[in-house]
């Protein structure tokens, strides 16, 4: 099945980019969905997201302590093991703590030809997308110094045009969810959109219309799985959707990092490139560490409402502040509204698979 | 193998400051003033750590550090049941245990004198000066409060010595931005002038306050730890007036005395260690467990990170500088080099991390610190878990041990039997 490609390509992530170094193109990873990626690629340079994995940490707790999050110390494990060798540089934006302590970890731990921070404000204001423009600015210049080349105001603007057609695609799979006996399970999109973090876009896309082209005749079987949502935060372990699936729910729509809010927000094509890029970021659905917080509830309210699910899974990352301080509010907030909530907590180490399913069963009974 | 001290151990009777009279007073007033501000028509304003308490004094109003009051919370045995509290409300024990006892407190309306509580603000002022958490938090106050929020923006900044302009620029105007605001909601009109006296006051407790840590370096050391944390009150709280001011002068003067006569806290002074970083509200006395054992805490940055220069003819950039240029946002290489520079200086033997559970932000780095210290200037650390307000989950035994056993290492380091 066609599914299994992205899922084939993520799982070989490291290899596909070792891959791409023997061709002699530069590899740079990046953290968060506040990495203005278009601007790495304009430079000729593919970004890849660094992920972590479910794999026991061996090397990590020497540099960070334990009651830190699973992500970044697993990520952390993996650059210590040597997996991102092939990175021939890392971008830190500033998101949350971790990411901007992270940032000299890393620099400091892991030996990568070059790291970028990147200050990214914490509001929306018209004063801070002016602000945002000026780092940009900066970041643009450190990359054209990194690759001793301009990067043209045509370049950008075909990068921005090549991020935009990707999150377009995207959102034609996110409709597939609309239909009430969606082609593909949550795990499945899932898997598809994954993979759009660690390959080139133009890739990325090709895979992308060819998987929509072949399901526009599917049509799903009526299989009385109960609709749901997934929210909250970063997870590795898609055995998680999986397990919903097993246990009679399907997840039709996210509002997570990794997923719909990566992929939502275009970047106005006919604007100054700069600014249109701090526009985009800035002002698409805000992850927790960002303000004001609000609109990311309407915002989940809306699409529980359009994908007509029964249930939202609230995941968070153990250890994981600015989401764990949204959760009493947008759980209370979702059931005022009618939206029945499963708040989860997770760590993609150490997995516990069998208690999340029975949570998961007893909620899904519960809807049905 | 014989490394341990032959001496049996003398509990430990610290020489009272005369100072900590004044601290008494001090905070009497403070929370008197507050208990009193609805009456007087001054604005409450619930405040972070490391945003401009300036402002506040600027507009005669009353900062309230809930940060400040969990620890008062935490030294009077409370904590633990208001971070239940708080939990209880479905905020998980993994966050800060300031912010989880401050929701205890708010919803149980339980404060630290048996009263119900601080009043509640009329504009809840927040950055991320310190942490990512900090405004998440004040988020969450708002919701509760439904009063205004302002929330100033600090541009992150890798290397705190250099400060790009556009990055000071841009916290200045959200500063300026903030005061039309507090004037909005106080309907009060804000007063340049008056800022600057305000600026001008609390530039002049930085001063005192970085004379005071600059006398730690004497041999013996003459002030405790425990002090150190406990005359910190002053300078988060009430930074902007005269009455600090004249604390810290009068404390500036105590300590100054104790070095012209040589007098250290500690009898007998046989170790000289850095402390990182917070302090463990509820069990302060742990302090006391080093001096009996001759280690005298030299020098901290927790201190440090109140302590901050100004300029009363530039209000707002020097403000912006300040706050922007906090070491703790740097990387751990900046934090490193301030603790070589206060090692060499200070004469320091080992430093101690507390690996304070419920803060990423303090402690993520801390091994990397520790790493750097060792490998450049062979100063070796030791490191321990605990919560700086919440007891629960503290192993006192273990942590005792590994300070023996630190100690030791120390002993034979320093003072080799021939």
């Amino acid at each position: 099945m066609m599914v299994n490609e992205f899922y084939e390509a993520y799982r070989n992530r490291h290899k596909l980019a070792e891959g791409w170094k023997r061709e002699g193109k530069k590899v740079f990873g990046y953290f968060c969905n506040y990495t203005p990626e278009e601007l790495i690629y304009a430079a000729g340079i593919i970004p890849v997201r660094i992920r972590g994995s479910s794999e026991n940490i061996e090397l990590a707790d020497a540099h960070l302590p334990t009651f830190c999050c699973s992500y970044m110390r697993s990520a952390l494990d993996q650059a210590l093991k040597g997996q991102y060798n092939y990175l021939d540089g890392a971008v830190f934006p500033k998101s949350c703590d971790m990411t901007r302590a992270l940032y000299s970890i890393w620099k400091r731990d892991v030996k990568l030809p070059y790291y970028y921070f990147l200050p990214v404000p914490g509001k929306s204001t018209d004063a801070a997308v002016d602000y945002f423009i000026e780092e940009l600015h900066l970041f643009k210049e450190a990359l054209e110094k990194y690759t001793n080349k301009k990067i043209s105001e045509q370049s950008l603007k075909q990068a921005i045009k090549l991020y935009n057609e990707n999150r377009a695609l995207a959102h034609e799979l996110y409709n597939l969810g609309l239909r009430d006996n969606p082609p593909l399970s949550g795990s499945e999109a899932f898997a598809v959109l994954r993979a759009g973090l660690i390959m080139p876009k133009e890739e990325h896309n090709a895979m992308l219309r060819k998987l929509l082209a072949a399901l526009s005749s599917v049509k799903g079987s009526p299989d009385g799985k109960v609709r749901l949502m997934i929210a909250g935060n970063t997870f590795e372990t898609i055995e998680l959707l999986q397990a919903v699936e097993e246990s009679g729910g399907d997840v039709v729509v996210d509002d997570i990092d990794i997923g719909s809010r990566y992929y939502s927000a275009m970047v106005d094509e006919n604007a100054e490139p700069l600014r249109a890029l701090a526009e985009r970021y800035l002002r698409k659905v805000l992850c927790p560490c960002k303000h004001p917080a609000e609109p990311r509830l309407y915002h989940m309210l809306e699409l529980a409402k359009e994908y007509r699910v029964k249930g939202v899974i609230l995941l968070t990352q153990k250890y994981c502040d600015t989401h764990l301080y949204d959760r009493p509010w947008l759980e209370s907030s979702l059931k005022a509204n009618g939206v029945p909530v499963l708040v989860v907590e997770h760590s993609d180490t150490g997995w516990a698979g069998g208690k999340f399913k029975t949570m998961a069963q007893a909620f899904i009974e519960m809807l049905e | 193998m014989e490394t341990k001290q032959d001496k049996p151990i003398t509990p430990f009777k610290p020489a009272r400051l005369a100072a900590s009279a004044a601290l008494g007073t001090l905070n009497e007033k403070y929370y008197r003033e507050l208990a009193n501000a609805k009456q007087e028509g001054r604005p409450v304003v619930w405040i972070t750590s490391m945003t401009p308490i300036e402002l506040v004094y600027a507009f005669d109003g009353i900062p309230f550090f809930p940060e400040n009051y969990a620890a008062l919370c935490s030294s009077r045995k409370i904590a633990e049941e208001l971070c239940r509290a708080g939990e209880a409300r479905g905020y998980s024990q993994d966050l800060c245990a300031y912010a989880l006892c401050t929701f205890g407190v708010i919803f149980e309306k339980r404060g630290a004198f048996g009263d119900e509580g601080p009043p509640a603000p009329d504009i809840l002022l927040a950055t991320e000066g310190a942490c990512a958490t900090h405004p998440k938090w004040w988020e969450a106050l708002q919701r509760h409060f439904k009063c205004p929020l302002i929330i100033i923006d600090a541009a992150y900044t890798v290397d705190s010595a250099t400060l790009p302009e556009h990055q000071k620029a841009y916290y200045a105007a959200q500063v300026k931005e903030a005061a039309m605001s507090m004037a909005e909601a106080t309907k009060k009109k804000f007063d340049t002038d008056k800022l600057r006296e305000v600026v001008r006051l609390s530039d002049g407790v930085s001063e005192l306050w970085d004379e005071i840590d600059a006398f730690r370096a004497a041999i013996p050391t003459p002030i405790s730890q425990i002090d150190v944390f406990t005359c910190l009150f002053p300078m988060v709280t009430l930074k902007g007036t005269k009455d600090a001011v004249d604390f810290y002068k009068q404390l500036r003067d105590e300590v100054k005395e104790r070095v012209n006569n040589k007098v250290g806290f500690v009898p007998n002074e046989r170790f000289r260690l850095i402390w990182d970083l917070f302090p463990i509200y509820h069990n302060m006395r742990l302090l006391n467990y080093f001096a009996e054992r001759g280690a005298a805490f030299v020098t901290d940055l927790y201190g440090n990170a109140f302590s901050g220069r100004l300029d009363a003819s530039d209000p707002f950039g020097s403000l912006a500088k300040r706050y922007l240029s906090f070491f703790m946002r740097g990387a751990s290489w900046g934090k490193a080099e301030l603790y070589k520079q206060r090692a060499r200086k200070y004469h320091v033997d080992g430093i101690v991390f507390h690996s304070n559970r419920c803060c990423r932000f303090s402690t993520a780095e801390q091994p990397d610190v520790g790493n750097i210290l060792r490998d450049e200037l062979g100063i070796p650390g030791l490191m321990f878990e605990a919560n700086m307000v919440d007891p629960r989950g503290y192993d006192d035994t273990q942590v005792k041990a590994k300070i023996e056993s630190f100690l030791e290492m120390l002993e034979a380091r320093k003072y080799p039997k021939k």
